[in-house]
């Protein structure tokens, strides 16, 4: 099927063995895929060692398991399980979603894939596609009965989803639509616990500490499960996704023994760093890493995403604490950026000033280094992702 | 010492030996007559000398002309007319630095579409765009300041730079497209953003760019 273009990329045929891809924006505007063994140290140039996408078929809501990445095209409905071979993209499978847009994704096996999201036509009805991805079958589809927005509010959409046995816990918030270049979200936010695979409504709860709980994670990760399997997901109320700054952005907590929020934990981030932050990613212990903006460094959406303003901060679950790493200041607004190995998470920086880098920290002793050059025409690493276990 | 008419004749036809010459120019430059013989000499001598002097006027070149005395009023004219010449070879080199920008001015961009729902398209020499409802834009040529009510999707066919601030432009580069909207919620009077950077937007706008352009 004669679904992207191939590009000039002048890779070997190693490539389904590689352990990274990243995806990158150039400073023309054309987007590259490279695969890569390491990301510890060396140079790599999109346009010379990177497989040219073509734009109409891809963008970088694609996500990555086991050598193959996932893409819905919203335009034609298609979606598809490729890799990459020879510098080109084959594609292995397809399945046609007719008039569906992904929030979110989960895999809840090996090779079972439950894609949650809206209908394209009004994002205001929630739909979900269980896929079996060896032969991109589709297992079971259908509604997801959430209550549909009312009132003032016209659009809706789900922050997270995790799956425990045979429970789901989706968390979602409504929107106002204000013409095309404003909206606004509910100052709420809900978590719906579903029965699987039945998908029928168990309980729905409100919780008004926050509002927007997680956003998109085929474009960036906002919630985790830890060691104990408690999972905790981050809010995102600020200008790039909930639209609601006077709202603090929180982690919350969903107990592994337990179907409901807990009512005891909140991690008030914005209290703690003065800022909103978006996206966060599992250390291992009681860490993670935070991205967070610095509202004194942008001026609004604008300039949000071109200005270099993120930081990175490791936080401590128990504690509430949070420590800055020192990094250049990052840009682009939401990034899947990190990938934690061991004691090493690499962290993918897009400095104005320094270039954009694969930084490498030293979960145990802290230390920062620099790691693989992302050079030539790159403008953005606008994700990076292990491509096998 | 003799001057006769032989003598001098040599010394015209300037075949006469050194000697000889001293001789003669001694006595024509002398006023002590009695020195000489000069009883072979039947010419008048001043006549002679005058003779001589014109011939050695001819052989050596006119005196230089003394210069003219310059006025006030030629000095000034003489400025006048090099700062004339200046400006006009200045002209004639700005004329081809800036023929394309001062000489051939690209057209403002000028969009309206007064529709309350559809989209109209239009394709210029410059740029094709879509153009959302309810929406009256335009950019400046020269300066590229932009005035914006509602959304435009524009692909320009060369750049375009539009003026966002006292000292922030954005280029709008060629083959590449665009969203631009009215900034309802920010600071700034608009938001410029490349479709390659649409995902950095809130989903949610997003997700009405994407219904309104069909993108």
């Amino acid at each position: 099927m004669a679904l992207f273009a191939f590009g000039v990329g002048c890779k070997s045929n190693t490539d389904k063995a590689a352990k990274y891809s990243l995806y990158i924006l150039a400073k023309d505007g054309k987007e590259y895929l490279l695969t890569h063994n390491t990301l510890d140290s060396g140079v790599l140039k999109p346009e010379a060692n990177g497989v040219l996408l073509d734009s109409k078929d891809m963008d970088r809501d694609v996500f990555a398991k086991d050598n193959f990445f996932y893409h819905l095209n919203r335009k034609t409905g298609l979606f598809s399980k490729f890799f990459i071979h020879s510098g080109q993209l084959k594609t292995d499978g397809a399945l046609l979603l007719k008039d569906f847009s992904i929030d979110n994704f989960s895999w809840i096996s090996q090779d079972t894939l439950l894609l949650t999201g809206f209908n394209l036509s009004g994002y205001n009805h929630a739909k979900y596609k269980l896929i079996k991805i060896n032969n991109m079958q589709m297992i079971a589809e259908g509604d997801i009965e959430l209550p549909p927005p009312s009132g003032e509010f016209t659009t809706q959409s789900i922050g997270f989803v995790e799956k425990r046995a045979d429970r789901l816990f989706i968390g979602y918030t409504y929107h106002a639509s204000q013409g095309i270049s404003n909206y606004l979200s509910s100052d709420t936010f809900y978590v719906a616990e579903m029965a699987y695979p039945a998908m029928k409504r168990i309980k729905v709860e409100k919780d008004t500490r926050s509002t927007y709980p997680g956003g998109p994670n085929t474009i960036q990760s906002y919630g985790f499960s830890n060691q104990q399997k408690d999972y905790y997901f981050m809010s995102c109320p600020g200008i790039a996704l909930g639209n609601r700054p006077e709202i603090p952005t929180g982690i919350f907590r969903i107990k592994a023994n337990e179907n409901h929020l807990d009512q005891d934990y909140f991690f008030n981030i914005s209290a703690t760093l003065k800022n909103h932050a978006y996206g966060v990613w599992y250390l291992g212990g009681d860490q993670a890493i935070i991205r967070a903006e610095r509202k004194d460094l942008y001026k609004d959406l604008n300039d949000h995403y071109s200005t270099a303003h993120f930081e990175f901060y490791i936080i401590n679950l128990k504690t509430k604490s949070a420590k800055k790493l020192h990094l250049p200041l990052d840009k682009g607004t939401r990034r899947e950026c990190v990938i934690v190995e061991g004691d090493t998470a690499y962290i993918s920086v897009n400095s104005t000033k320094d270039g954009n880098f694969i930084w490498l920290y030293d979960i145990k002793t802290g230390s920062l280094k620099k790691g693989l050059q992302l050079a030539g025409d790159t403008d953005f690493i606008m994700r990076i992702d292990r491509l096998n276990p | 010492m003799n001057i006769n008419n032989e003598l001098l004749e040599k010394y015209h036809l300037n075949t006469c030996t050194s000697e000889e010459r001293k001789q003669v120019e001694e006595w024509l430059f002398n006023t002590n007559v009695d020195e000489w013989d000069t009883t072979g000499f039947t010419g008048d001598k001043e006549v002679l000398k005058n003779e001589m002097w014109q011939e050695i006027v001819v052989d050596i070149p006119p005196f230089a002309k003394p210069l003219p005395t310059r006025t006030k009023l030629y000095f000034m004219w003489k400025g006048a007319i090099a700062a004339t010449l200046l400006i006009v070879m200045l002209a004639g080199l700005s004329y081809f630095c800036f023929k394309q920008t001062n000489v051939q001015p690209e057209a403002s961009i000028s969009l309206i579409n007064t529709s309350s729902h559809q989209v109209k398209h239009v394709d210029e020499q410059g740029y094709s765009a879509s153009v959302g409802p309810n929406t009256a834009a335009k950019i400046n040529s020269e300066d590229g300041a932009i005035d914006l009510k509602g959304s435009i999707l524009i692909s320009p066919k060369r750049d375009i730079t539009i003026a966002q601030g006292l000292h922030q432009s954005t280029v709008l580069k060629k083959g590449q497209t665009y969203v631009i909207l009215k900034n309802s919620i920010g600071k700034s009077g608009v938001i410029v953003i490349s479709e390659k950077n649409l995902l950095d937007m809130p989903p949610v706008m997003q997700q009405q760019i994407n219904t309104q352009f069909g993108i």
